[in-house]
């Protein structure tokens, strides 16, 4: 079977709660794979089978992405769960970049939300065609209509109703299929019979005058409609090819509409799937050859190239550790051998393993474009893997820095030794998740993207790995940054007998003005003043320095340093006196360059009942935040903001309680900014507190 | 302060004609038809109040606030281009933290909903607004009612309100005093009407309606790309 030309690769990308699980559950259902309808949040207790992990049946969200594979009318889908939280945006990125199409779920009620923005913009970032389903059409309140609108006005796409609901909220019986033209309606046990019908009389000129939008939008992907429409002749098969084209272009995005929870609309989006989002071998895909200094290699969707594969996600099974992989180039068959381009290691290939929701099945060859897991491959996530010979990797994925820390503490030896092995999991799972021991405290400090984020593994290490931990308060990432330039003149000397030590450096150092350097180091002296071989020692030692400034002891960014001067000895100079120099030198000018402390601004939306917006603008306020904009429509109103990450701890409580639950929020990181001079003095003051061990 | 970037400003020059005019408690309105820049005056006269140090809340219409924010950035960018000012990064960020923008996605009348909001935004927001600037204000179907709260909110709430006004008759009709009619059921409603009419390639701008009685003719041109004091 040519699977590169039949797979698809898909994602189901929404905002929390706007039904994703339900509706990856559904997928599984008509597809066959399990018999039984459970929810989400399930009465029954069984839970729905996307949700692997107890903790997301629990909250009620899916954290871990996990493939599935499905055959829809002979056309095998793998099925990607994305998570759709801001704070695990690394698993959603990571799921995106080996996705070929996208089903952007909305809620009918909810329209387009703050978290459908960003997952768009994620989307758009990584050139995923899509296809939008308005979910939830049974809900009081439900308007798909004016969701085809926010998806226009407010993410800037091309969206074109291919369906009109027949009947909504809790009259919706099913949709018009502005296609073919007919009334379609979802019957029997779990809507799975589908019957076909004239559309009912008063919704024929509604659907004559939306049929219109739609072939107008998909004429301009295809001259054959065009003309075709022209003269009043056009076939199904037109319009197919012609929304198809569009899509592929992301020029175009169809919605389609229904309600997962009530079994109404499924059927018809996985045949739009099939229909409209592309195979493995519509996308270009691209990897970096190591051997020629990163050029960029476009890889071929052929399954008779060498292979050339991406490990994208790590999972600890009950039988132990699977990597899924994507396939973009070659195969991969059982007793392969394959190589690790980061590790730069080989292995072979032991089994293979396709899964199905919560089973999974052996199989002996993976082709070309399909996702599989290996077992038992030691690698991290993000690795890639290829046949002999080659030395490819697919380019590096987008890692943000993390904006929060957290101390960590287990409770007992058996705890310690579970700890250990938790973290070198999610490390491995999830480069934005780091962890270090703080030599100074001889803490384990955890960092992430979000106080959430960080629960969520300290949560998992509790439940997956028994393992007991005492968390610290929370520790937003400082850095600290000079304002002013400054000269230094220092000599480091030791010469008190033995052999000693000499160095002397002078100059300067100054802000950097470039952005996204942290760091330059420029040699300016002249006539061997240092001679050449110390210079790097030089440039270590003030690098040395950087890692902890004086202020508050966080990593000084944002620096240039200039030596034009120093002095050596024929004897006593070592790199050793010159790195020491240097240091002595970059604590002497410092604290006269105006140093100053920066902290993570967070870009906040809040979004919630107009009629507390007094509340809302009050708590941004309260909390050294800078309202950027506010939007209402209708009863509900949107309000985007900055506010310094320290201040937002706790603000989902505190939100909750001001809004009687009805507003939420979410975040990103956005910038570092200058802590105000008040919150700076208390900072350091609570540093010179601290005890110094 | 910041003169540089001001001192062909046409609100300047407005203001200093009108001594006593514009200020606290004061609706101005801007009347011209569509495309002749008037979003572009109101984010000038933003600007140069934002310099001057004032807090400005930027009331429009539309769903995307982007838009208007890159606005002000293109505006900003355009007054300090190939001029020698030190604190740019200082001044945009001055510029960013004393402007909020409240857009509410409804057909252009501020009611008591908005009024509600702006007192949200003024109050527990603790946003002290100076100057409320209002785009795109729809005068076709504001009732007498309308413009007396605003204008009642304006005094109680010690803010200078500036309107724009779109003149949407496809024949838009001014008067020998260059008055435009569709506003004449409003005139004795606002405190200053100036209208923008585009003339010999500039843009005139004349105050036409001025509740001070001055009796003074205020007339200026504009560059109509900079929207500054054509040299002439």
């Amino acid at each position: 079977m040519d699977l590169e030309k039949k797979l698809r690769n898909i994602g189901i990308s929404a905002h929390i709660d706007s039904g994703k699980t339900t509706l990856s559950e559904r997928i599984l259902f008509y597809c066959n794979k399990i018999h039984a309808i459970h929810e989400v949040r399930g009465k029954d207790g069984v839970g729905a089978t996307m949700d692997s992990m107890e903790l997301e049946r629990e909250r009620g969200i899916t954290i871990a992405s996990a493939a599935t594979n499905v055959v829809w009318k002979g056309t095998p889908i793998n099925v990607i769960d994305t998570p759709g939280h801001v704070d695990f945006t690394v698993e959603v990125e990571r799921a995106l970049r080996v996705l070929d199409g996208a089903i952007l779920v909305l809620c009918s009620v909810g329209g387009v939300q703050s978290q459908s923005i960003t997952v768009d913009r994620q989307l758009k970032r990584y050139k995923v065609p899509r296809l939008a389903f308005v979910n939830k059409c049974d809900r009081t309140g439900a308007n798909p209509y004016r969701v085809k609108e926010q998806l226009h006005d407010k993410l800037g796409l091309n969206s074109v109703l291919m369906q009109i609901p027949i009947g909504l909220e809790e009259k919706l019986e099913g949709v018009v299929d502005l296609v073919k033209m007919k009334a379609i309606y979802f019957r029997g046990d779990s809507g799975l019979e589908l019957v076909e019908e004239d559309i009912p009389a008063d919704l024929v000129d509604e659907a004559n005058e939306k049929r219109e939008e739609l072939l107008d939008a998909a004429s301009m992907f295809s001259d054959e409609l065009a003309e075709a429409y022209l003269d009043g002749r056009e076939t199904e098969e037109m319009i197919h090819d012609a929304v198809r084209k569009g899509v592929l272009a992301r020029e175009m995005v169809p919605v389609f509409m229904g309600s997962a929870y009530k079994n109404k609309g499924i059927q018809p989006l996985l045949d739009a799937v099939v229909r409209y989002l592309p195979a493995p071998e519509d996308i270009e895909n691209t990897a970096l050859d190591l051997d020629d200094n990163e050029k960029e290699i476009v890889l071929q969707s052929d399954s008779s190239k060498p292979t050339v594969a991406l490990a994208f996600k790590l999972e600890d099974g009950q039988y132990g550790q699977l990597t899924y992989i994507r396939i973009y180039q070659g195969t991969i068959k059982k007793g392969d051998e394959l190589y690790n381009t980061r590790a730069k290691k080989k292995f072979k290939v032991g089994r293979l393993i396709k899964m199905h929701a919560s089973t999974m099945e052996d199989i002996n060859e993976g082709g070309c474009g399909d996702i599989v897991a290996l077992f038992g491959v030691d690698c991290a996530s993000g690795d890639t893997f290829v046949s002999p010979g080659l030395n490819y990797s697919m380019t590096s994925m987008y890692v943000p820095d993390a904006v929060i820390s957290l101390s960590i503490k287990p409770v007992d030896k058996k705890a310690a030794d579970n700890m250990a092995k938790a973290i070198n999991r999610f490390t491995k799972e999830d480069p934005t998740f780091r962890c270090y021991v703080d030599e100074e405290s001889n803490e384990t400090i955890i960092q992430g993207m979000g106080e959430l984020h960080l629960d969520v593994y300290v949560e998992r290490m509790k439940r997956e790995y028994k393992a007991e931990v005492i968390t610290g308060a929370p520790q937003v990432a400082y850095r600290e940054t000079i304002t002013k330039k400054a000269t230094f003149e220092y000599t480091h000397k030791k010469q008190t007998g033995g052999s000693g030590q000499y160095g002397k450096v002078c100059g300067w150092i100054e802000p950097l003005e470039e952005d996204g350097k942290n760091y330059e180091f420029v040699n300016e002296v002249k006539g061997g003043k240092i001679p050449t071989e110390f210079i790097p020692a030089v440039d270590k030692g003030f690098q040395a320095s950087l890692n902890k400034g004086m202020l508050i002891k966080f990593p000084v960014v944002g620096i240039k340093v200039t030596v034009n001067d120093g002095q050596s000895h024929p004897v006593d100079s070592s790199d050793m006196a010159f790195q020491l120099a240097a240091i002595g030198a970059f604590k002497e000018a410092y604290m006269k360059a105006a140093p100053e402390i920066l902290e993570p601004i967070m870009k906040v939306a809040v979004e919630g009942p107009t009629e507390f917006q007094g509340n809302i603008f009050a708590s941004i306020n309260q909390r050294r935040g800078m309202i950027v904009s506010s939007v209402e429509e209708g009863a509900l109103c949107h309000v985007d903001a900055e506010v310094p990450l320290s201040e937002m701890f706790g603000y989902s409580t505190v939100l909750r309680s001001l809004t009687q639950g009805k507003a939420e929020f979410t975040m990103e990181f956005q910038k570092y900014g200058k802590v105000p001079k008040s919150v700076s003095d208390e900072l350091m003051k609570k540093y010179q507190e601290q005890p110094k061990k | 302060m910041n003169s540089v970037l001001t001192d062909k400003s046409p609100l300047r020059v407005l203001e200093d004609s009108l001594t006593g005019g514009m200020d606290k408690g004061k609706v101005t309105v801007i009347a011209s038809k569509k495309g002749v820049g008037k979003t572009a005056c109101l984010v000038h006269i933003a600007i140069e109040k934002l310099l001057a140090g004032k807090q400005v809340l930027h009331v429009s219409f539309s769903k995307r606030t982007d838009y208007i924010i890159s606005w002000y950035e293109d505006l900003f960018a355009e007054l300090t281009a190939g001029k020698k000012i030190d604190n740019v990064d200082e001044l945009r960020e001055l510029i960013m933290k004393n402007r909020v923008i409240m857009s509410f996605v409804q057909d252009g009348i501020v009611d008591q909903q908005i009024i509600n909001s702006l007192e949200a935004m003024i109050g527990p927001g603790n946003f002290k607004a100076d100057t409320i600037i209002i785009d795109g204000y729809n005068f076709q179907k504001a009732e007498k009612a309308d413009l007396d709260r605003l204008k009642a909110f304006a005094e109680k709430a010690g803010v200078e309100i500036w309107i724009s006004a779109s003149l949407k008759s496809d024949d838009v009709i001014f008067d020998e005093n260059d008055f435009p009619c569709e506003l004449t059921k409003i005139k004795d409603d606002v405190d200053f009407i100036i209208s923008l009419r585009f003339k010999e390639e500039r843009i005139q701008v004349k105050v036409v309606k001025d509740s001070t009685n001055s009796n003074k003719e205020i007339k200026l041109f504009l560059d109509p790309k900079t929207l500054l004091i054509a040299d002439k």
